[in-house]
């Protein structure tokens, strides 16, 4: 274990591989094959993949919920099957479901005292993080009535109530409509911002590139890619430029201003807006919420 | 990083939502219904003309439907509690938490045991507040037969509600030790029963064993002796209706040998439970 | 501290033997638990059992049928006596003399606790059945006295035995000896066998105080007077002052000192009234 804790990584998969033995007569089904990673402390982590790719089997393991067939996970140099391991975690599962008899806030306050609040502290911090979830209207009413998208963010308080410093996200905006998207992406930087390293996983492989520092990519349990984002997808090299319409003769003119400093004019296309922007855009929360908006 | 060390606090918070759930659930609604026809039942037996023993038949009636609704309901309710927690994928998040396996199941137990508690504790209220009222109404009617004055010993009727929460204290364990290994609620349930009546009848197989036979008969015979605890100990609480008094010594005896079996069957369950994949 | 890896085929195994591990800790440590528990149960286990023949599987089960067997092996024999009491009632109202015995053994095997079954089993068989037997044999005015005086002492000694079968469950039991004494009294006619029974009676814990009187009354009319008094005179002083019985002791033995003309001077003296604080732990009641 180091003594510097920036040094250690939020987590460490070495060799990990899973095998299910499915049907009566043991077959295996490997769902995470020969997986290295290391989730450095302080990022936004991207585990991206289609369906069945053993995402959500990789985070089971990470939280001790799986023991894996052979490898091992560390999570800030803990070795994965401890308890202790699990102190600094939050965890939002897939589709989640939670105890339908309890309201919203009993949820919140249920797992706030299993992570040892205690005391005076649990009510208001209860309340915070419902706020910051934008749940706090809804607190009072019996999780069994929320949407998914309530699910997905009462979750999210869940996850947060003891102010972990690793938080794993599996399928976040799964199953959400555009704007509760984006109200979690929304968070998602925020939690960066306070300096939280964030795991996230999704099948939409473009959906969280926008928020990701690094990503990995799974494919049947194996890795395919890993790397930081801008280095995978961003072209350094190239920029793209969006001006209002220019007509023939101002294209020509631009051509050949762009020829004197030995550049070429690579491609003139009309930009499509994406359809969930223009529906962010009408239902006027889009703006400042998403990420694109601003830049 | 501190060592997460094992926690009554935990235990209780999930033994606390267990009950909750059960009673958010409306498990307690049919508690109503036994209720109706406990005191149904009381009415009826007005008729037979019984005198001072229709109260032995009342208590009887009342342990006997305590006996056998506490423990279709300690059943199904440990087996829906607990499966509850795995189907809905609740269990993922609970023990993504910093929380020992242990923890959990042992707060699952002593949520039923709870839940439990409650239909022991209201079912025997209700029996005694029966009895009372219907032996003043015979000591009013037929005084010559209660020379000695009440014959009802709320204490022994008290310690008759304790006993039957005993053995379902086991039953409850033991299904518990079931669920932790098994894959689906019914199997869970269906075992359950078996247990119930293989619990009632080891003693069979021990006289059995005593009485020889084959050697592997003998054998197998003295192994589900050892097995499964003998629930026949925990029936002297019908000696109340008889009107023996319950002796405590007794009931001292079969605390701790109850108390011996949760232990032993919730130690296990929770081993079985400790590397279950969720 | 890291694994290393593992064969698949090595996986499997290893999952075949945790399972394996599994069972074998599951069942041996259950075992074990029943082993280690069996001091705590064994005496317990003897005491029930003796007190509870019907656990001897058998005897009530075939008799009865698997409804009865059931609800015995599910542990509800309380239930099942009282279900099968209520059989009885609604036969006996049908005056079915064989189907009233059978009921009345059955009940009293499956649960020979209450004393309710063998009290009321025991007048059952000693009036009601006499009564029928006489009814059916034709009626009290076709039948001599002689015939129906045989009949009623048939019928009076199989309640005796039945009585006597629920002292062996019930040893000590006052109420037992007290019917016994009523039967051989009012059916027996045997005035010597009853004040025995009565006597016995007495000598039970809690027994009520007029089995005693009863007793001396037996024997002052079977002209045993002078052991009558002393009887009465050892008795007084045993029982709670200022009780109606006891009142009652005290004229009884006057009588008899009269009919016995004892001397003035030998008349029995009740000893100087105890403070009541203290006469109830001291005297029987
Ligand atoms: N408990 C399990 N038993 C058997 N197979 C499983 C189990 N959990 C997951 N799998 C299989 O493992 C593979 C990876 O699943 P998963 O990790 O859920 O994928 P993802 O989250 O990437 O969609 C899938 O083929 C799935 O069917
Ligand atoms: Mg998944």
């Amino acid at each position: 274990m180091s003594t510097v804790a920036s040094a250690v990584p939020a987590i460490e998969l070495r060799g990990l591989i899973k095998d299910f033995s499915v049907g009566l007569r043991g077959v295996k089904l490997r769902a995470v094959d020969d997986l290295s990673l290391r989730v450095p402390a302080g990022q936004v982590f991207g585990l991206l993949g289609p369906n069945g790719s053993g995402k959500s089997t990789t985070i089971k393991i990470i939280l001790g919920l799986l023991e894996p067939t052979a490898g091992g996970c560390r999570v800030f140099g803990l070795p994965s099957t401890q308890v202790e391991a699990r102190v600094d975690v939050g965890y939002l599962p897939e589709s989640p479901y939670f105890y339908r008899h309890l309201s919203g806030r009993e949820l919140v306050r249920f797992y706030a005292r299993i992570c040892g609040l205690g005391g005076a502290k649990v009510a208001p911090r209860v309340a915070e993080v419902i706020d910051w979830v934008g749940l706090t209207e809804a607190a009072d009413r019996l999780v069994g009535t929320y949407s998914k998208g309530m699910l997905q963010r009462i979750g999210l308080a869940q996850a947060l109530v003891h102010d972990p410093r690793l938080v794993i996200l599996d399928e976040p905006t799964s199953g959400v409509d555009p704007v509760g998207a984006a109200a979690i992406s929304e968070l998602i930087l925020q939690l960066k911002a306070q300096g939280k390293t964030v795991l996230i996983t999704s099948h939409l492989l473009t959906q969280i590139e926008e928020i990701c520092d690094r990503v990995a990519i799974l494919d049947r349990g194996r890795l395919i890619l890993e790397g930081a984002v801008c280095d995978l997808v961003g072209r350094a090299e190239r920029q793209a430029l969006i001006v209002e319409k220019l007509s023939p003769s101002e294209l020509q003119e631009l051509r050949g201003w762009l020829g004197l400093r030995g550049r070429t004019l690579e491609a003139v296309t009309a930009p499509r807006a994406r359809l969930d922007q223009i529906f962010l855009e009408r239902v006027g929360r889009g703006e400042a919420k998403n990420p694109e908006g601003g830049g | 990083m501190s060592r997460v060390h094992f926690s009554l606090i935990r235990v209780l918070l999930i033994a606390r939502n267990t009950l909750l759930e059960a009673s958010r659930q409306k498990l307690f609604s049919f508690l109503l219904l036994l209720a109706l026809g406990l005191v149904g039942g009381a009415q009826s037996f007005r008729e037979f003309n019984f005198g001072a023993s229709e109260l032995k038949f009342l208590a009887d009636l009342g342990y006997g439907a305590m006996a056998f609704f506490g423990a279709a309901l300690t059943i199904t309710a440990t087996a829906q509690l607990f499966f509850s927690e795995i189907e809905n994928r609740t269990a993922l998040t609970l023990l993504a938490k910093p929380v020992w396996r242990a923890e959990f199941m042992l707060g699952k137990y002593l949520g039923v045991v709870a839940v439990t508690a409650v239909f022991c504790a209201l079912m025997t209220v209700l029996l005694v507040a029966v009895l009372w009222s219907r032996e003043s109404a015979l000591l009013r009617d037929i005084p010559d037969s209660f020379t000695q004055g009440r014959t009802l010993r709320i204490a022994d009727l008290l310690l008759a509600g304790y006993l039957q929460w005993l053995k379902l204290t086991v039953l409850a364990a033991f299904t518990l030790l079931v669920a932790s290994f098994s894959r689906t609620q019914l199997f869970t349930v269906v075992t359950g029963f078996f247990v119930l009546v293989i619990c009632h009848l080891q003693y069979l197989a021990r006289d059995a064993y005593a009485q020889g036979g084959s050697t592997f008969a003998q054998v197998a015979a003295g192994f589900v002796g050892l097995l499964f605890p003998n629930f026949q100990l925990f029936n002297f609480a019908d000696d109340v209706g008889a009107g023996i008094p319950v002796a405590w010594d007794r009931v001292a005896r079969v605390s701790v040998y109850a108390l011996g079996h949760v232990a032993a069957a919730c130690g296990l369950a929770v081993f079985s439970f400790r590397k279950r994949e969720i | 501290m890291w694994r290393r890896h593992a064969g698949s085929r090595s996986s499997v195994f290893a999952n075949v033997k945790s399972r394996l591990l599994a069972i074998f800790v599951t069942l041996g440590g259950l075992a074990l638990t029943g082993a280690g528990l069996r001091w705590m149960e064994a005496p317990l286990w003897a005491a029930l059992r003796a007190e509870q023949p019907a656990l001897r599987l058998g005897s009530a089960g075939a008799a009865a049928g698997q409804g009865v067997t059931l609800g015995l092996l599910g542990g509800f024999r309380a239930i099942v006596a009282d279900f099968t009491w209520l059989r009885l009632h609604v036969i006996w109202e049908q005056r079915d003399l064989a189907a009233t015995d059978t009921l009345l053994r059955l009940v009293t095997t499956i649960d020979p606790r209450p004393l309710y079954f063998w009290v009321n089993g025991a007048r059952i068989i000693a009036f009601d059945m006499t009564a029928w037997r006489i009814a059916e044999a034709g009626g009290h005015e076709v039948l001599p006295a002689v015939q129906r005086d045989r009949l009623g002492a048939e019928q009076a000694r199989l309640a005796i035995r039945l009585l006597e079968e629920a002292m062996t469950f019930h040893p000590g039991n006052a109420a037992l000896w007290i019917e016994r004494a009523n039967i051989e009294l009012n059916r027996l006619r045997d005035g010597e066998a009853a004040a025995e029974s009565y006597r016995k009676a007495w000598e039970q814990p809690g027994a009520p105080t007029y089995a005693a009187r009863l007793h001396a009354e037996l024997l002052r009319r079977l002209g045993r007077k002078a052991e009558a008094l002393v009887w009465l005179t050892r008795l007084h002083p045993q029982l709670p002052p200022e009780e109606e019985g006891t009142e009652l002791v005290l004229s009884r033995i006057r009588d008899l000192e009269r009919e016995l003309a004892v001397p003035v001077m030998q008349t029995y003296r009740p000893a100087a009234s105890v403070p009541p604080g203290r006469s109830a732990g001291e005297s029987r009641k």
